[in-house]
């Protein structure tokens, strides 16, 4: 499952599906909003081409580290300290390959895939990982 | 002919998230930008800096491929292609 939505993530859903009887290994990762004294973060997608992106690098993953399944479900939207942004789901054999390929994912999710992240704070707002202009 | 153009994040906030332009037969991809910065005075600010250069955070699609501003920009379009414009991504 590769999927950007508004809706909240559930993990135990995600770790449900990729159980396998020749899956040893499930590694889940779990990215939140940490509160670097912001109120709330916006998440905003270039879905079509962030899912095409995704699949490519779920792809990837399978090759690279012979998983068995991958998930990936990213939010969209506004999200307050604490809620889920992205959701990966890996599943292998053994334990190395399933680290590695949750790792590899979601280090190339964050160079690659088309999305945004707006901190909202008391005193102004900001877009993440923006450079001299902040666009 | 008509092509549409997509804007995400501070672009978005500029541009607006989606527009469908008419432009000229095989117009170019920085014959569009251009436009765009003549007709919109922020946008010109932001992206392209002193000399007339696309800044390098301006980053590009057509049709939701990655092409290279310092190289595409020649690039003719068609009827119904799609331009996406935005910064630097920061998902995950």
């Amino acid at each position: 499952m590769i999927k950007i939505t508004a809706e909240d993530i559930s993990i135990d859903e995600m770790v449900k599906r990729a159980k396998s009887d020749d899956a040893g290994a499930i590694v889940t990762f779990l990215g939140s909003v940490r509160d670097d004294g912001i109120k709330r973060m916006q998440i905003e997608a270039f879905s079509e081409a962030a899912l095409a992106e995704l699949e490519a690098i779920r792809e990837e993953a399978i090759e690279r580290f012979s998983l068995k399944s991958v998930q990936v479900v990213h939010r969209t939207g506004s999200l307050l300290v604490g809620e889920s942004i992205v959701a990966i789901v890996c599943s292998a054999g053994h334990r190395e390959e399933a680290f590695a390929g949750c790792r590899y994912i979601i280090e190339e999710l964050k160079k690659r895939a088309p999305i945004w992240k707006k901190e909202i704070g008391e005193k102004g707002e900001r877009w993440v990982d923006g450079h001299e202009r902040n666009l | 002919m008509l092509v549409k153009v997509l804007a995400f994040a501070g672009l978005r906030e500029i541009l607006g998230k989606e527009r469908e332009l008419e432009i000229r037969e095989a117009a170019t991809v920085a014959e569009l930008l251009s436009g765009l910065a003549s007709a919109n005075a922020a946008f010109k600010e932001a992206a392209f800096d002193d000399s007339g250069d696309l800044r390098d955070y301006v980053l590009l699609m057509v049709n939701r491929k990655r092409i290279d501003p310092r190289q595409d920009l020649s690039r003719e379009l068609h009827e119904g292609d799609e331009l996406a414009l935005f910064p630097p991504v920061a998902g995950g």
